[in-house]
């Protein structure tokens, strides 16, 4: 059971950490918590929306390195330096 | 599937809730006059700085929106006009929102001064410090005039936009800052008039809540003839050209008969309106096509 919590827990995070205070040790985490209970549309919500956090996270780590590039070459190009 | 259904401790929050998080509605606003400040600066910044220039201002006025519902989490949960946001509705926790806001403020400055000047970095930083510790922390919940005051954060844009391009302050920014300046109280105070049950519910001393409807109409009526002479200012000093001097002197009298529709609004005996607030609705709607098109008229000035 303890395995099958930690893993919950890293599910859930910071938040699940604040929970898991909050709770003490010795008590078992609140039904609708437990990852094993949720139906599989629950679970298909939570993927689906996982998913699409990382995809905007991926979208924005991109256009930010993208938009370094871009803007080094202009520094350089017009300006001759960087800073 | 409604959200209630994945628990919010295991990541029921989606995407668009950390966009929402940003406050888009009130970023387009602080873009559009940033951009505007960029257009009408007299240097020429290439295209792609422009763009790093605007995505950083309105990077740093969603920072400021997080970290304000980050700060405001029991006032939104109270009021019935904000209590759908992420956090009140329980889809992010307010650490997040937090953490979030900060580090969107660090990357938005220092990308500013990369791309563009340490002049508008600088004055980016002080505009996200000015709307998080002088007016959410400070003024929202202390004064009736903090939209006064802590309208000075929103007007900061046209001079970031001037800074990035030219590395410099001038008039004409000044100017801008000072039109939005005295536009926010108006354009604010009408929205207060018809949301101040929910302000009133929170404890937010907003001035309807404060010093009641009546006191609230004749300082947007006061503000509105103030800012007749702010907005024609640039073209009577020479800034701004005839198609500016014109959209404002119109839009600005314009403004004034909306709001001499909310002072003259049909009121019971504590001022309090007869007709749903529609003047002060219409006043309110009226504020935000009155900003948009006088700085688009700067703009456009600048190429006539």
């Amino acid at each position: 059971m303890s395995t099958k919590r930690s893993e919950v827990d890293d599910a859930r995070g910071a938040g699940g950490a604040a929970a898991r205070q909050s709770d003490g040790p010795e008590k078992m985490p609140k039904t609708e918590m437990r990852e094993s209970n949720w139906t599989p549309e629950q679970r298909a919500e939570y993927l689906h929306r996982r998913r699409g956090r990382n995809f905007l996270l991926l979208g924005a780590l991109a256009g930010f390195c993208l938009l370094i590039y871009a803007i080094a070459l202009v520094k350089l190009h017009e300006y001759g330096q960087l800073w | 599937m409604s959200e209630s259904t994945v628990p919010r401790d295991l990541g029921g929050s989606t995407a668009a809730d950390w966009f929402s998080l940003l406050k888009p509605r009130v970023m387009s606003l602080v873009v559009f006059t940033g951009a505007i400040g960029l257009i009408v600066a007299p240097t020429h910044l290439n295209p792609v700085l422009s763009f790093t220039a605007i995505l950083c201002i309105a990077l740093a006025a969603g920072a400021s929106g997080a970290i304000n519902m980050w700060y405001d989490a029991d006032i939104d949960a109270v009021m019935h006009r904000t209590s759908s946001r992420p956090i009140p509705a329980g889809r992010i926790t307010a650490q997040d929102a937090l953490g979030y806001g900060i580090v969107l403020s660090c990357v938005s400055v220092l990308l500013m001064a990369l791309a563009t000047n340490v002049v508008a970095a600088a004055v980016l930083a002080l505009s996200i410090l000015y709307y998080v510790f002088i007016y959410t922390m400070w003024l929202k919940r202390s004064t009736p005039q903090n939209i006064v005051i802590g309208g000075a954060a929103g007007a900061f844009p046209p001079v970031i936009g001037w800074a990035a391009a030219t590395g410099h302050i001038s008039a004409l920014p000044i100017l801008l800052f000072t039109i939005v300046f005295f536009w926010t109280p108006p354009h604010f105070w009408s929205l207060a008039l018809f949301a101040s049950g929910d302000y009133e519910r929170a404890g937010v001393p907003m001035l309807p809540v404060v010093k009641g409807a009546r006191h609230t109409r004749v300082a947007v009526m006061v503000y509105s003839l103030l800012l007749v002479p702010v907005a024609v200012s640039p073209y009577w000093l020479g800034l701004c050209g005839r198609t500016y001097g014109a959209s404002a002197l119109i839009l600005s009298l314009v403004f004034c008969y909306y709001c001499w529709g909310v002072l003259t609004d049909k009121q019971d005996a504590q001022g309090l309106s007869l007709t749903n607030n529609a003047p002060a609705r219409a006043a309110f709607k009226y504020s935000i096509l009155y900003l948009f098109i006088l700085f688009g008229a700067c703009a456009v000035d600048r190429f006539v």
